[in-house]
This record gives structure tokens, C-alpha cells and sequence, in this order.
């Protein structure tokens, strides 16, 4: 496995219980690259994010992460430190947390865990990265009354604080307004070029992220396709260009 | 006589003790029924935890013992069962709410259970502990502590959210199930205290006031244990000094905790919302 290559998928077959979703998934990942991943609801693309972090054991083929295959306990447990996951965003829970405590969470498993406190670096990286997003003014507010757009930098903030290599973003644009959206794709922007973090994103449609991604796939029928430039148009540029005569 | 003759006797003294531990330790569970969107689940818990006192009462055993039992198997269905039979919580829950009061009545009815026997189940009665009621709330009320103490963190990713509790690689099931059979026994132990039908006041109505204040966990825990001893001790002490029935007194002082904190939030939000403007 080539130092460049982060995520190496072979021949990999997913799902739940005993019904299989993905099977025959082929996938290599660079360093430093921006994936998008595609498809509608229940095509398995959670699914992937979760065998990729190995919550998930794969019905059959293998996955290495940074050239850690997931075959023990201790493999998946130090690929999870490498990776910082973004779940899809779900409506604010009732717990009143603060951002900086939500965001500290990111360091679990990283600096602290069970009886283990939090040390100054925790504390120290957390505020690093809080100045980093331009959170910090709102360090102490409570998660469960910001917007849309900061709970999404609140989760990407937290995936920051684990010093990941990888990032996994469940459908981060998905219920933003267009200002958020693009706010938080100039942040995704950022994290690439300024962090050098791997990225890989699922998203609903391939044409949400036509400017950040290297390389979009879409899900179909339990396989990964890789798109072209064309199917990465979006449907209103698409109808304008007909309605133009264009095409 | 007055509060300090009371207090003199044993049997006040037992109510006490027993009124300050659980305010301080079980009404913590609270939170967490809260926050998990455990209300129904908890609700089964209580009917089976009656049913296991009726069997009891019906054997001629302990009460306290047989809700224990009835609470551990439930808890023990309702949770690690319940994931991986993927049966729904919330809807087996009200099968077990239903099933559970009509087999209890059932059971008191053959077995001739006096009207006012059965009655003391759903109301119950502080000045009634004895020692071993006070050692099961003791030592629950800290094994509570305890635990939120070490797992800390832990609970709170749970709490705030277990998809991502669980991409970090916290054993969410785990805690959860954990959580869940803590609450029953909690809801157990106070049985005796306030019964079944105000086991609510002792569980859920000081983490409600805690949590319309808090700004996080740590502040909810706190001020959920003050509540429940305010409420607790409060509400034991009002029957005394007003020849009250002790269950409800504690009933009515939490709610009414919760009546003032929801205004005084009401009140905090608004002179927020001035200041910012």
C-alpha cells in the first residue's frame, strides 16, 4: 500500500444482520483528496461510514485505513482515533451541553476516556480549534439554541479536535440555508487546502459539491459508480441550459 | 408535638435519611429518562415493579424484594433483549404498562389482598421503612453517584447524541441498558416511599425543574439532587408540620418546584432577550 493512499477498499461487501446492502465495493483513497459519495435514501452509504470505522464487520473483502486493515479489536479502535466522523445532522437533542463541552467530546478515546479526565491539551486544542471555525465567541452557548449552520461547524469542530487525518461527513449541507451551505463549504474548502485532510462526503445529489471534490460516486443498486463532469451537472443548470437551446 | 419531637423517634428518623437519599441520588435518573425520551419505558418499568410487589404481597414476601425482581427481568427484556430481538421499546413498554396492572389486580383479587393493602402499592408510605429499605436506597443512591461520577463524559455523549457516541467508539448499548436497569431499581426502592403513582415526583419532577435551568450536565445533576432533597425533605417535613399524607405532600412540593423554576426560566429568557436587543 502506497504512504499516499489513505482508504483502500477491496472487494468489500456490507450491511445489517444478515441482508446485505453493498457488495463487490471497490475504493482507493488519496491523501490529501475530496470524495463525494451519492445516492438516495437506504442505499447503504451510512453504512459504508460505519464499516469504514468499523462499528460494522463487512460481510466480505477488506478495508485498510492509513495501511491498518480492520481485523482486530485494537486495528479499529486506532483507526477510529485517526478518523473524524460527522453524523448526519439530527435535530437538537434536550441535554443542555455547551459548545465547548460538545466539542470537547471529540477528544474521547484520543486524550481521555472513562475515568480519565480531560488534560490541558484537551482543553487547549479544543479552544485552538474554536478560534480556528470562528466559534469561540460562542464557546459557552447552548448547543440546543444555535442554528442550523453552527451546530454543523459545532460537529465538524468536533471531528477537528481529534487531530484526524480523515474526515467522514454524513450529508453536511442537507436542512442548510444557501448562506450555511456555503459557508460551510468555504469551511470544507479550508479544511483541505489549509489542513490537508482527506475528505470523504456523502451527499444526496453529486451535483451539491461540483467545486470541492476530486472525484464524485454515486450508489446504485448496491454498487459504487464513479461519475463523469457530466453527471455532475446540476438539474437547474441543466434546465437552463435546455430551456437555452443548448443542449 | 413539634418537628424536633418528631425527630427524636426512629421511625421519622428512618424517613429522613431515606427522604435525603433518594432526593439526592435517584432523582438523577431523571435526567437521563428525560434526555433518552425514556418516559414510556419507564412507565412499564413502574407497572412491573407493582406487579412484582403484588406477587410478593400475595407469597408473603418482601414488596420491596419482588419489585426489585419484577424490575430486573423487565429492564433485562426492555433492553439488551429489545436490541437484539429489534422489538420497539416504546410500544412493547405499554404491552407491559397494560399487561402488568391487570395481572396485579388479577393477583389481588384471588389472593383477597385488602382494598387498603393494595392501595398502600400506588401510594405508599415513607414512615413505613425499615432498615432494609434504607440500605437499598443507600446504596443505590451512591452506586448512582458513582457512576455518574466515573462515566461522566461518557453518559453525556450518550445523552446528547448516541450516533455519535458511537462513531467515537463509546458502547452506547452498554450505557444505555445500564442506565435503564438503574432507573428501574431506582424506581424500586422508592416504591415504599411514595408508591406507584407518585413515583414520578421522586424521578422525573426534580430533573424537570433541573433541566428548564441548567446550561449543562454537570448543573442538571446538581440542581436535580437539590431538587429532589428540597422536595423530598421539604415535602416529609409540610405532612408533618400539617398532619398531611406524606406521598403527596413530596408530590406537591416538586411540582410546585417545577411550577417556580419554569416561571423564573420564563422570566431569565425574557430579561435575556432585553438585554440582547
Amino acid at each position: 500500500m502506497s504512504d499516499d493512499l489513505v482508504i483502500e477498499i477491496e472487494n468489500l461487501g456490507i450491511g445489517y444482520s444478515r441482508k446485505q446492502i453493498l457488495g463487490g465495493l471497490n475504493l482507493q483513497v488519496q491523501k490529501g483528496e475530496c470524495i463525494s459519495i451519492a445516492g438516495s435514501n437506504g442505499t447503504g452509504k451510512t453504512t459504508l461510514f460505519k464499516t469504514i470505522l468499523g462499528l460494522l464487520p463487512p460481510f466480505q473483502g477488506k478495508i485498510s485505513v492509513l495501511g491498518h486493515e480492520l481485523s482486530s479489536e485494537k486495528e479499529r479502535r486506532w483507526v477510529r482515533r485517526q478518523i473524524g466522523y460527522v453524523p448526519q445532522q439530527t435535530l437538537p437533542g434536550k441535554l443542555p451541553i455547551s459548545v465547548h463541552d460538545a466539542v470537547l467530546m471529540g477528544r474521547w478515546g484520543k486524550g481521555f476516556s472513562y475515568g480519565k479526565r480531560p488534560g490541558p491539551k484537551d482543553i487547549q486544542v479544543t479552544i485552538d480549534i474554536l478560534k480556528w471555525m470562528g466559534l469561540i465567541s460562542k464557546e459557552w452557548n447552548d448547543c440546543r439554541y444555535l442554528s442550523g449552520g453552527e451546530q454543523q461547524k459545532v460537529a465538524i469542530a468536533r471531528a477537528l479536535v481529534r487531530e484526524a487525518t480523515i474526515l467522514l461527513l454524513d450529508e453536511p449541507t442537507t436542512f442548510l440555508d444557501q448562506k450555511s451551505r456555503e459557508e460551510l463549504l468555504h469551511l470544507m474548502k479550508r479544511l483541505k487546502l489549509e489542513q490537508g485532510l482527506t475528505l470523504v462526503v456523502i451527499t444526496h445529489e453529486s451535483w451539491q459539491l461540483p467545486k470541492l471534490t476530486d472525484r464524485a460516486f454515486q450508489m446504485t443498486g448496491g454498487k459504487l459508480r464513479q461519475l463523469t463532469g457530466q453527471d455532475m451537472v446540476s438539474p437547474s443548470s441543466l434546465n437552463w441550459s435546455r430551456q437555452n437551446g443548448i443542449i | 408535638m413539634g418537628l424536633f419531637d418528631y425527630l427524636k423517634v426512629s421511625l421519622f428518623q428512618k424517613a429522613f435519611l431515606g427522604a435525603f437519599l433518594s432526593g439526592a441520588g435517584i432523582s438523577l435518573l431523571g435526567v437521563v429518562v428525560l434526555t433518552l425520551n425514556l418516559t414510556t419505558v419507564r412507565f412499564a418499568l413502574m407497572h412491573v415493579a407493582l406487579l412484582g410487589a403484588a406477587v410478593s404481597m400475595v407469597i408473603g414476601f418482601s414488596p420491596l424484594l419482588g419489585a426489585l425482581i419484577g424490575i430486573g427481568i423487565a429492564s433485562l427484556l426492555l433492553g439488551p433483549a429489545g436490541d437484539s430481538i429489534k422489538i420497539d421499546t416504546g410500544a412493547i413498554g405499554v404491552l407491559f404498562m397494560t399487561g402488568s396492572l391487570g395481572l396485579a389486580f388479577m393477583l389481588f383479587y384471588k389472593a383477597g389482598v385488602s382494598a387498603m393493602d393494595a392501595f398502600a402499592l400506588f401510594t405508599g408510605n415513607i414512615l413505613a421503612l425499615q432498615s432494609l429499605d434504607l440500605w437499598a436506597i443507600g446504596m443505590l443512591a451512591g452506586i448512582i453517584i458513582l457512576i455518574f461520577i466515573i462515566f461522566y463524559r461518557e453518559i453525556q455523549m450518550v445523552l446528547y447524541n448516541p450516533v455519535l457516541a458511537e462513531g467515537l467508539g463509546v458502547p452506547v448499548k452498554l450505557i444505555r441498558n445500564g442506565l435503564l436497569l438503574l432507573t428501574g431499581l431506582a424506581i424500586g426502592v422508592n416504591f415504599r416511599m411514595v408508591g406507584a403513582l407518585l413515583i414520578d415526583a421522586a424521578v422525573l419532577l426534580p430533573a424537570m425543574a433541573a433541566l428548564s435551568l441548567a446550561r449543562g450536565l454537570k448543573e442538571a445533576l446538581i440542581l436535580s439532587a437539590i431538587y429532589g432533597i428540597v422536595s423530598q425533605v421539604g415535602g416529609l417535613t409540610a405532612s408533618m408540620v400539617f398532619d398531611l399524607p406524606s406521598g403527596a405532600s413530596i408530590t406537591l412540593v416538586a411540582v410546585g418546584l417545577v411550577c417556580v423554576t419554569s416561571l423564573l426560566n420564563g422570566l431569565v429568557s425574557k430579561l435575556r432577550g432585553a438585554n440582547e436587543r
